[in-house]
């Protein structure tokens, strides 16, 4: 541990805390243009998390300290996860983080938290979000961990900076076609770890289908802003991977202050792409029904099995 | 008399030596209390519908409390409307063998303290438990001012939902505040995991006691109390309230007002309609695919503000015809949108039914099974999607649907898709009528007027949701007595039933392609 790595850890976490926000809004400002609507500022998820920030935090009576403690073990698991997705900027020599394993369970260690804190307020859409998500998870997590291994097999490394690294060199998929492949799971893994139509609707009102929203909708004030904003995250993350296995040009390897921020400008510009096709995505499909969830979850699996098929032989 | 085929039933009995034919193609047969039982056994082996079920005090000279059972049988234009005197408040249930009585009865009981011996359901409806034990609000003798609500209520008070037994049995309380803008209803669900094993919906949280408020008030002044039952029928109930009194007063109205009533019936049917096929499409996240709905629907309200100066159509029905004319080039501008609009909504429709997501979200969820209609006495779009030939402006058609009949689609599904389908084919319809009735309009003065006699008649109207019913009883010049039954009170229990066996997170969508009224049942 040194100096130049701790910079990196506050720097990458910063930039991932500050431009997350921006997507949220950028999604909804795309689906709204496809709806003909005018749709909210692009700021307006900044000026959300700062109202809800000045707000007070009200608790039920029945809720305990998993609904008190929820907001900041997210935030936390969510944080430690953006250790090892360098945005823009790998470090070099650095081992012991950036392991995609452990990448992939300290966000289910978010979410667990957050099953656990919609059951502990004792309302019932709170419990039925968490038993969804739980039963979803339970089939969602395979899929995820067998598209990383699809990566980690391309990479013959399953550490995310060693990918990243590879990738900054020169545009590996240049080499490699089965990145394409695997750029579809990865994707598809966004869409669900985010709770985006047609697996969720972030949108909605109807307690009645909500998964996620279900799972916080008694959550107010600051621990609200705290989810919001670690789910936020959680998806710069996701697209950080994506980001930086398929288009990585521009990400900095060197530490100069020049290469730097070129390299964040480049990344914003990116997932910024991405965050429209999401937004594109969602508008182009309605929800599923939940029963079929695990259609979209096969797809990516398949996919993902393909690509290591493809590597081995 | 002659015997209209809706007395069949009667046959051989006294009470048909009694029969009178009332103002609006209604007979009234006053029954005895000792012929009653077999009279409604006749009924049901018939395969009539009881259509309404209501109570008037004091009616006509006679002392006490009279029940008023309204039947309806299937192609057959007259409705049989059985009298029956409820001595000591008390009278058998017909709910039993017709279960559409059960909420009747049950509306009865709290308004005029009738208890009714051998119903399946005693529990009250539209007074919550805060109301006091002996208030009965429609009772003449009871004030139309506040009244003191009980502070504590005791535990056998309490309402008890159907209770469901078994391992893994969850209840889920839904409402009556929901997240969203909506009217409040409460929804019980019992549910295993996410199968939905029974559902009670508990409504009337904003009981506003329109028909007390209308009691003693001016035929005139009780159009307003009839635009306010429910904000997207403000037409309707208007139209059906006002061709009461017409038809009790035996005027006519001018066949300018009667093509022009119809006309704004039709619009409100429109955007009515377009609200529903809209939030099928948003409830399934879909909202690419709703906003052409909803663009649509805002051009027709304020086609509606430039016909009528309000979005709504409030304030333009009146007694005799209309309240003031609609302006000549406002219905040519009309008449030309409306040619736009049947292309726009095709490939509206067309791009909602092109996501195969969305087919499989609608196919066969929520069914509402045609052996259900006549029994609960579904109306509107839910009947005619689940298979029966139903719609009033065909089976009694009143005012220009004498001259203009709607074609009227019928599907078998009676799921959502259905729902979508006969919802979607009746837009256009509405389109086409308006169309007809436009070419060929006739100049010349949109009111009469006349002197508002005494009398009772009961008036129907197909609104939006389905059939609507009024009675409407004037006496000494003031309304006496005002029953409304909109379609969404008789509609509310084909949900219990359709979303049988459907998974929780489908129900809003099912709600939505029913898209039953709050307010019309909140009266």
């Amino acid at each position: 541990m040194n100096w130049p790595f701790l910079i990196y850890i506050f720097v990458n976490a910063a930039f991932a805390l500050l431009i997350s926000p921006f997507y949220m809004s950028l999604i909804k400002k795309i689906k709204a243009w496809t709806q003909r609507r005018k749709g909210p500022p692009l700021f307006q998820t900044y000026y959300n998390i700062a109202k809800l920030m000045k707000k007070e935090v009200v608790y039920s009576s029945n809720s305990s300290w998993i609904m008190r403690t929820t907001p900041y073990a997210n935030m936390i698991a969510v944080l430690a996860a953006a250790m090892f997705v360098p945005l823009a900027f790998v470090p070099q020599g650095f081992d012991g983080v950036g392991n995609i394993i452990l990448f992939v369970y300290l966000l289910a260690v978010a979410r667990f938290f957050m099953a656990l804190s919609g059951l502990d307020a004792g309302s019932t859409f709170g419990g039925m979000g968490s038993s969804r998500e739980m039963s979803l998870s339970a089939i969602i997590e395979p899929t995820t961990i067998v598209v990383f291994a699809a990566l980690a097999f391309t990479f013959k490394t399953t550490n995310l900076h060693e990918i990243f690294t590879e990738t900054a060199k020169f545009p590996a998929f240049v080499m490699n076609p089965s990145l394409f492949l695997i750029s579809i799971p990865l994707f598809l893994v966004i869409i669900v770890e985010t709770a985006r139509v047609p697996v969720d609707n972030p949108e909605t009102h109807l307690e009645l289908t909500m998964i996620h929203e279900a799972m916080i909708l008694e959550q107010s004030g600051r621990n609200l802003a705290l989810m919001e904003l670690s789910s936020a995250v959680k998806q710069t993350l996701l697209t950080g991977v994506l980001v930086n296995v398929l288009m990585p040009w521009g990400l900095a390897t060197e530490f100069t202050l020049q290469a730097i921020l070129f390299s964040m400008l480049a990344f914003f510009a990116k997932a910024a792409a991405i965050s429209i096709i999401i937004g594109l995505f969602e508008s182009a499909l309605a929800k599923i029904r939940l029963f079929l969830l695990p259609h979209i979850f096969m797809l990516a699996f398949f996919l993902s099995v393909l690509a290591i098929l493809l590597e081995v032989f | 008399m002659a015997s209209p085929e809706i007395l069949t039933s009667l046959k051989g009995t006294e009470c048909l030596k009694t029969a009178f034919p009332g103002n609006n193609s209604e007979i009234y047969a006053p029954v005895d209390e000792a012929e009653f039982p077999a009279i409604i056994d006749a009924l049901a082996n018939d395969g009539c519908v009881l259509i309404s079920l209501f109570c008037a005090q004091n009616f006509e000279g006679r002392k006490g409390l009279a029940l008023f059972y309204a039947f309806e049988r299937r192609g057959c234009e007259n409705i049989l409307v059985l009298m029956r005197s409820a001595k000591g408040s008390k009278a058998t249930s017909v709910a039993q063998k017709f279960p559409s009585a059960c909420w009747f009865e049950r509306e009865v009981s709290d308004g005029f303290g009738i208890e009714f011996e051998g119903a399946f359901d005693n529990r009250r409806l539209f007074l919550h438990e805060v109301y006091p034990e002996d208030f009965h609000p429609l009772l003449k003798e009871t004030p139309n001012k506040k009244i003191k609500l009980r502070e504590k209520i005791p535990a056998e008070s309490e309402y008890q939902f159907k209770p469901m037994n078994g391992e893994g049995v969850y209840q889920i309380p839904v409402g009556p505040v929901h997240a969203g803008i909506i009217e409040p209803g409460h929804f019980r669900f019992s549910v295993i995991g996410e199968p939905i094993s029974n559902l009670e919906v508990r409504m009337f949280y904003k009981h506003r006691g329109v028909e007390k408020l209308a009691e003693g008030k001016t035929p005139e002044e009780c159009v307003k109390i009839a635009e306010a039952i429910s904000g997207d029928e403000t037409v309707a109930n208007s139209v059906a309230f006002c061709m009461a009194v017409e038809k009790i007063s035996g005027a006519k109205i001018p066949a300018r007002a009667d093509r022009l009533r119809a006309v704004l019936l039709e619009m409100e049917r429109i955007y009515s309609l377009l609200g529903d096929v809209a939030g099928m499409a948003v409830d399934i996240a879909f909202a690419s695919g709703a906003s052409p709905f909803f663009i649509l629907r805002e051009e027709i309200l304020r086609q509606n503000a430039n016909l009528t100066g309000s979005r709504f159509m409030k304030g333009i029905v009146g007694i005799g015809g209309l309240k003031k004319d609609v302006p000549e080039n406002e219905l040519r501008n009309l008449s030309s949108y409306l040619k736009t609009f049947p292309k726009l909504f095709k490939e509206a429709h067309d791009s909602v039914l092109s996501s195969t997501i969305s087919v499989d979200r609608f196919d066969r969820t929520g069914l509402v099974e045609k052996r259900l209609v006549s029994p609960l006495n579904l109306t509107g779009p839910i009947a005619r999607a689940s298979g029966v030939q139903i719609d009033n402006r065909k089976d009694r058609p009143y005012g220009a649907y004498q001259s203009f009949k709607p074609r009227v689609k019928i599907m078998d599904g009676g799921d959502v898709l259905s729902r979508f389908e006969v919802k979607s084919h009746e837009i256009l319809e509405s389109v086409n009528l308006i169309q007809k009735i436009l070419k060929d309009l006739p100049e010349g003065p949109v009111s009469s007027n006349f002197k508002i006699s005494d009398g009772f008649c009961l008036s129907t109207v197909e609104a939006p949701r389905g059939q609507n019913l009024h009675w409407v009883y004037i006496k000494d010049g003031v309304v006496d007595r005002y029953k409304v039954r909109t379609a969404s009170f008789c509609n509310w229990q084909a949900i219990e039933h359709a979303v049988i066996g459907n998974i929780v997170p489908d129900f809003p969508l099912i709600n939505k392609s029913m898209n039953l009224s709050y307010a019309g049942t909140d009266l």
